[in-house]
């Protein structure tokens, strides 16, 4: 171990220095962005020019020799048992090469309740695959699928979370259930029982249990508001959907998936098919957007590795829209009971949560994590139910639980504000510890011109306008399974490979940043293979992990190349090592500049034709989680303005102000558009998206791009980004991702500013038209 | 045998006329630039620009490709991401790259389309570039980069010289060479074409059958009427105007004598669909749709136009749009009848006309309600009256009694109220999943009252018509 002075801060703020011990072989501390030549810049993505020419590749487009298409058939009525399948027409079928019966069903939390005369899996939502076929073309397939017959036991179904909290709803499962966590999802608690088809509660988190005694913090509070809030259902939408093409090759197994882990598909098939990893390679070279629902094979997965084996051909298997809806994934709905007190001058006394939420026939729908973390609150306590029901499996959604909580507790801070009688920011100055979100709400302020909001509802006229602010906070994950390799070349090419893929955020760019500003180069002169399980492997790209994982070894990968460069320049300018500095792709002796050799020079001077580095992700600096539990953690402010008309109950959001920090910045553009993006995602969820299911057929209403309402760019507001560096030293770049936190404070943002607006609490998302006029009493 | 230009290639193909664009496109073509979605046009990833010759001129504007049959596209030129590639990429992704308007890079084709094709259209300025767009999903950027990106493309075209438009763009490295040789190709299939396909259905611009009958469209043998089209079917005699069943949306929002009459047409139909699908989208699909709320059926019944209906053996016959539709899904029109056209009196400098939608978005949905009303008047009095309502009953409803109500009455805040009230009881609204029954009876009350606001909005305010119908 070694002694490094790190920078340590926030610039123009508190900004210093802290001493480390790190492991030998890390870099020394690189400075401030101030000081860099290419991290923290506005770089161009490295494969934009692909994706705007309709180059890039995506697994949608993938064709190979001999490749047959698949197709599921799903059931149509979303509860029963199986009696019999007929797939013999479906067999006869010209064109047909292979058909797989599933034995049991492959997601969701229970996947060993089969009916014991058949041997079939139980059908336990609409649109669940039960066989799957493979054929010449895809028209062929879905003719096939035509044809196969399944008698059905039905059995009573229920795909309302009310209806099924009721002792007398139909069971889901009937028995106690677990869920192998999934990578990326939100975390769940092992062994807990169900009564009917409510399981918990579950009251702990990776930040623990219960704190203190609720019973007393009620009891010193001056004020106490209670309050129940509700969000739906969303599902994600990526624009290209889930899918796979599997080459089984008699076990040399070769798949490309659009997926969110490389690592995760391979093993997951590997695993299922009896492999070793060594024989299963999956590339993801683009992947047309995933938002947290793509980690795992899939069903689609396995149906598809099935149908490769058996009939020895490649099969492509993507889904198609109304598949992407009901199968793959949505994020949980939430009831959410939450009962606060505080003193007279703000200090919280007591936090109370309890929870429902419906993952369909999956586990994950908690939400207490930010109320656990964000405010200083001695007696805090979490009961959070997963309520099963005949609905299609929930699954990590961009902050998963995070986004729902926030909503609640928000809006809930916003009203104990109003009941004070503070501005809701000087409230948060008095209850929130952390110091990056005391700076945010500082800058935003300023920015804002922010001043107390007037009286809630108080504007004349019909259409009223409204301000509101909400905090965000997100754990601050790291992936230590993060590996990369960089490569010099004799003719001085430089490449870096790692397994970890790009899901649309921009992976590689940073990674091509990263490498550059070590090895003095620009990033236009690194090539970046990623996304392939034939290079060193990489983390899922999910928690916002990702830059915060895979630029330290890309780093310290490159750092290696580099000494072992510098070693060699200094033979060649006769000077020993220490005395080579490497600046703007040349070599140079330090003592006299003259004597300099350039990187492509050099290069040429490698005894062999390549020299490769490998390093991977060591723990942070000082220790994983610095600081006291969550407060230094990854935190925002977003402020929202808003117009509500009284009359049509239209809500148009006029304005974001989005503060935000992700330790130091590599790519400002690529960072801006994650922001962008989680704000118009999360002005989506205030306001428009919804999954609708009819309760008399338990079929989702708008499996859709039709009703299910995503935002076009006319309903995009003025959005504005305020950018904080933050240096915590924690690794050899201290950057972090942005994703999540960029989602989770918007809607709760726009619900505060909408009831300043109109001096009524939405406590339920979407605020719909209708919602408005209701809660206005006006139907 | 089907014939068109797919970028710079001619193409005869004896695929089914049925056959989705998309589908011909990835998998017949091969080319994978295209990107399938949705398969229901909502998505914009299928994006193509389509180009036809109009009274000898090159017309280029884009549509959603998996919702194109190859019937509707021949004698076209058809434009995808590979057809616009050059050795160096186009002021348009060069303005995407600089800007970082990609991020997963799924929609970005789409979005290059869009731009390219408000290239080479005749609008200006950046409202017109960002409209381009409309229909355009992006799922991860919030559309703020690729705005800035469509700001400089914008500001690229004013800047370019005048002259031959095409010549221009290409000399500018904006559209590849082969462009400039389209029209005469396109003149050459033209003169080479076939008959249409003669069947039993009868295929507008596809948007509603495709995504609702595709199996139907592909098998069947059908009758395209956007195929070869070569003038927009907008004529006008005297006061009145005549608009053929094959005009599309845009076609009849772009007329420039329409928007005379109607000042406000641009901003009504930019609340119709997105800027592909109305360019694709016909009248008479609209209207043979008979979906409750269609917004073009709203807008002609309060024109209380007259449809004209072709059968067999050519026979015609005159309908009125508000005797056209007779039951849920149900036309006063044979299976063999086509929309010929529709034929409406133009209004005068007496008439008012306004048309209004509620929907949960903004842009680019179905209405929970829609309503439009034409009023005359004489000496401050209502002397003809025609009002429309979508999505409170079965059918595009003609308030039929509210009409007549107004007619010899003055425009006061009484009478609003009470037009209002007799307009209720003409309606019978359920609950869907675009609103509640009381959520939609709500909405047309507001319209009401908000077609005499914007009408006179110094005499008839908000404020005054709620205290007034409290009481």
């Amino acid at each position: 171990m070694k002694k490094v002075k790190l920078p340590y801060g926030i610039p123009d703020y508190n900004l210093t220095e802290i001493v480390r011990e790190i492991p030998n072989a890390e870099p020394p501390a690189l400075p401030v962005n101030s000081k860099l030549k290419v991290i923290g810049k506005r770089v161009k993505r490295t494969d934009a020019l692909a994706k705007v020419t309709g180059t890039a590749v995506f697994t949608a487009d993938v064709y190979l020799p001999g490749m047959l298409y698949g197709k599921m058939f799903r059931a149509d009525i979303p509860h029963a048992r199986i009696k019999s399948i007929d797939v013999s027409a479906a067999k006869a079928h010209p064109g047909v090469f292979a058909i797989h019966i599933f034995k049991e069903m492959i997601e969701g939390a229970n996947p060993k309740e089969n009916n014991k005369k058949s041997g079939y899996p139980e059908v336990k939502y609409a649109g669940q695959p039960i066989v799957g076929v493979a054929a010449i073309s895809m028209d062929i397939a879905e003719e096939a699928v035509n044809l196969i017959r399944v008698e059905y036991e039905p059995l009573e179904f229920v795909v309302d979370m009310d209806d099924a909290r009721k002792p007398e709803a139909p069971l889901v499962y009937q028995t106690n259930v677990n869920q192998e966590t999934s990578s990326g999802g939100e975390d769940i608690e092992e062994g807990l029982k169900s009564r009917g088809n409510v399981r918990g509660p579950a009251t702990k988190s990776f930040y623990g249990g219960p704190r203190g005694n609720l019973k007393k913090g009620f009891a010193e509070a001056d004020v106490i508001i209670e309050r129940t809030y509700r969000t739906q259902v969303q599902t994600h939408c990526p624009l290209e959907t889930h899918g796979v093409v599997v080459d089984y090759n008699r076990g040399n197994v070769t798949i490309y998936a659009s997926t969110q882990s490389t690592k995760g598909t391979r093993n997951d098939f590997a695993k299922t098919f009896d492999l070793p990893k060594s024989k299963v390679r999956v590339i993801s070279e683009f992947i047309g957007g995933g938002f947290g629902a793509k980690h795992t094979l899939g069903n689609f997965g396995v149906m598809a590795g099935h149908l490769s084996k058996q009939s020895g051909r490649p099969v492509k298997l993507m889904l198609d829209r109304k598949e992407e809806h009901v199968s793959a994934g949505n994020r949980p709905n939430s009831l959410q009971l939450m009962k606060v007190g505080a003193k007279k001058d703000g200090t919280l006394t007591a936090l109370k949560l309890l929870s429902y939420g419906t993952a369909g026939v999956g586990l994950g729908s908690g939400v207490g994590n930010i109320a656990q973390a964000m405010y200083e609150c001695p007696n805090f306590k979490m009961d959070q139910y997963d309520v099963f029901t005949n609905a299609g499996p929930g699954a990590a959604f961009r902050a998963p639980g995070n986004v729902q909580g926030a909503f609640a507790l928000e809006q809930l801070i916003d009203e104990l504000a109003e009941r004070l009688d503070v501005d809701p920011l000087q409230l948060r100055e008095k209850i929130d510890k952390s110091t990056i979100r005391k700076v945010q709400r500082e800058r935003g302020t300023q920015l804002m011109n922010w001043k107390k909001p007037k009286k809630a509802g108080s504007d004349p006229g019909p259409v009223k306008k409204g301000i509101g602010v909400a905090q965000a906070h997100w754990p601050r994950f790291v992936n230590l399974d993060s590996t990369v390799e960089v490569r010099v070349m004799q003719d001085g090419a430089v490449e870096v490979r790692s397994a970890v893929q790009d899901i649309g955020t921009g992976t590689k760019t940073v990674l091509a940043q990263v490498v550059a500003e070590e090895l003095g180069l620009k990033s236009a002169d690194i090539t970046v293979l990623i996304g392939d399980t034939l290079f060193p492997i990489g983390p899922p790209s999910g928690g916002s992990v990702v830059t915060g994982s895979i630029t330290p070894p890309a780093r310290n990968a490159a750092h290696k190349v580099k000494t072992k460069l510098i070693d060699l320049a200094a033979g060649e300018l006769d000077t020993k090592a220490e005395n080579i500095v490497v600046e703007n792709s040349w070599f140079i002796s330090k003592s006299d500049r003259s004597k300099k050799i350039s990187f492509k020079n050099l290069a040429g001077k490698l005894r062999v034709e390549q020299i490769t580095e490998t390093a991977s992700r060591s723990d942070d600096y000082g220790g994983f989680m610095i600081g006291t539990v969550g407060y230094e953690e990854l935190g925002a402010v977003q402020f929202a303005e808003v117009s509500v008309d009284t009359e049509t109950g239209f809500v148009k959001v006029d304005r974001i102000m989005a503060v935000h920090s992700c330790g130091r910045p590599i790519n400002i553009s690529q960072i801006e558009s994650q922001i962008n993006g989680g704000v118009i995602m999360g002005i989506a969820y205030a306001l428009y998206e919804d999954r609708v299911m009819d309760k008399n057929t338990g079929h989702q209403m708008n499996p859709n791009l039709d009703q299910y309402k995503m935002p076009f760019s006319f309903e995009v507001p003025e959005i504005q980004i305020e950018l904080i560096e933050e240096y915590g030293a924690r690794s050899s770049t201290d950057a972090t991702g942005i994703g999540e936190p960029a989602n989770i404070a918007t809607a709760a943002a726009v619900a505060n500013a909408v009831y300043n607006a109109i001096g009524v609490r939405m406590t339920e998302i979407p605020i719909t038209p209708a919602r408005i006029l209701a809660a206005l009493g006006k139907i | 045998m089907i014939s068109f230009i797919l970028n710079d290639k001619l193409i005869h193909t004896d695929k089914p006329a049925g056959m989705a664009l998309l589908d011909f496109i990835r998998n017949e073509a091969n080319l994978k630039g295209t990107k399938s979605g949705c398969r229901e046009g909502d998505c914009g990833a299928c994006t193509v620009i389509e180009g036809q010759l109009k009274n000898g001129k090159l017309i280029y504007g884009i549509i959603v490709s998996c919702l194109t049959p190859l019937g509707n596209i021949h004698g076209k030129h058809i434009v995808t991401i590979e057809g616009i590639n050059m050795e160096t990429p186009s002021p348009v992704q060069t303005a995407l790259v600089e800007h970082n308007g990609t991020q997963c890079g799924f929609c970005t084709p789409g979005f290059v389309m869009s731009l390219t094709a408000f290239l080479l259209s005749d609008e200006h300025g950046f409202e017109k570039a960002r409209e381009a767009i409309d229909g355009n999903i992006c799922r991860c950027t919030g559309y703020k980069s690729i705005e800035r990106a469509a700001l400089e493309i914008s500001e690229m075209k004013s800047g370019l010289q005048a002259g031959d438009k095409l010549n221009r763009l290409e000399q500018n490295g904006f559209i590849p060479v082969y462009f400039l040789s389209i029209p005469d190709r396109l003149k050459k299939i033209q003169s080479n074409r076939e008959e249409s396909h003669e069947g039993k259905l009868i295929i507008g611009g596809g948007t509603d059958l495709l995504v609702q009958q595709p199996d139907e469209v592909f098998e069947g043998k059908a009758k395209f009427l956007r195929r070869n089209r070569t003038n927009n079917g907008i004529t006008f005699r005297s006061d009145f105007c005549s608009i053929g069943g094959e005009a599309t949306v845009a076609d009849i929002m772009q007329s420039e004598v329409l928007q005379q009459y109607f000042p406000k047409l641009p901003y009504y139909f930019k609340l119709i669909s997105s800027t592909p699908v109305r360019n694709m989208a016909t009248l008479a699909g609209n209207l043979v749709n008979a979906s409750p709320i269609a917004d073009l059926s709203i807008f002609f019944l309060a024109l209380n136009a007259d449809v004209h209906l072709t059968g067999e053996n050519h026979n015609k016959r005159t309908v009125p749009l508000r005797k056209f539709f007779i039951g849920y899904k149900k036309l006063n029109k044979t299976d063999n009848e086509i929309v010929e056209k529709i034929f409406f009196q133009l209004p005068d400098e007496n008439t008012y006309f306004n048309f209004e939608k509620v929907s949960k978005r903004q842009y680019l949905d179905i209405a929970s309600v829609n309503s439009a009303i034409s009023l005359k008047i004489k000496n401050n009095v209502i002397v003809d009256a025609h009002v429309s309502a979508g999505g409170v009953s079965p059918i595009p409803l003609y308030l039929k009694t509210a009409s007549a109500f107004l007619i010899n009455k003055e425009i006061n805040v009484e009478n609003i109220i009470k037009a209002n009230t007799i307009a209720q009881k003409e309606i019978s609204p359920i609950s869907d999943i675009r609103g509640s029954a009381d959520y939609k009876r709500l909405l047309l009350r507001q319209l009401t009252f908000t077609h005499f606001i914007e009408f006179i909005p110094d005499k008839i305010s908000i404020t005054k018509l709620l205290q007034t119908i409290k009481i």
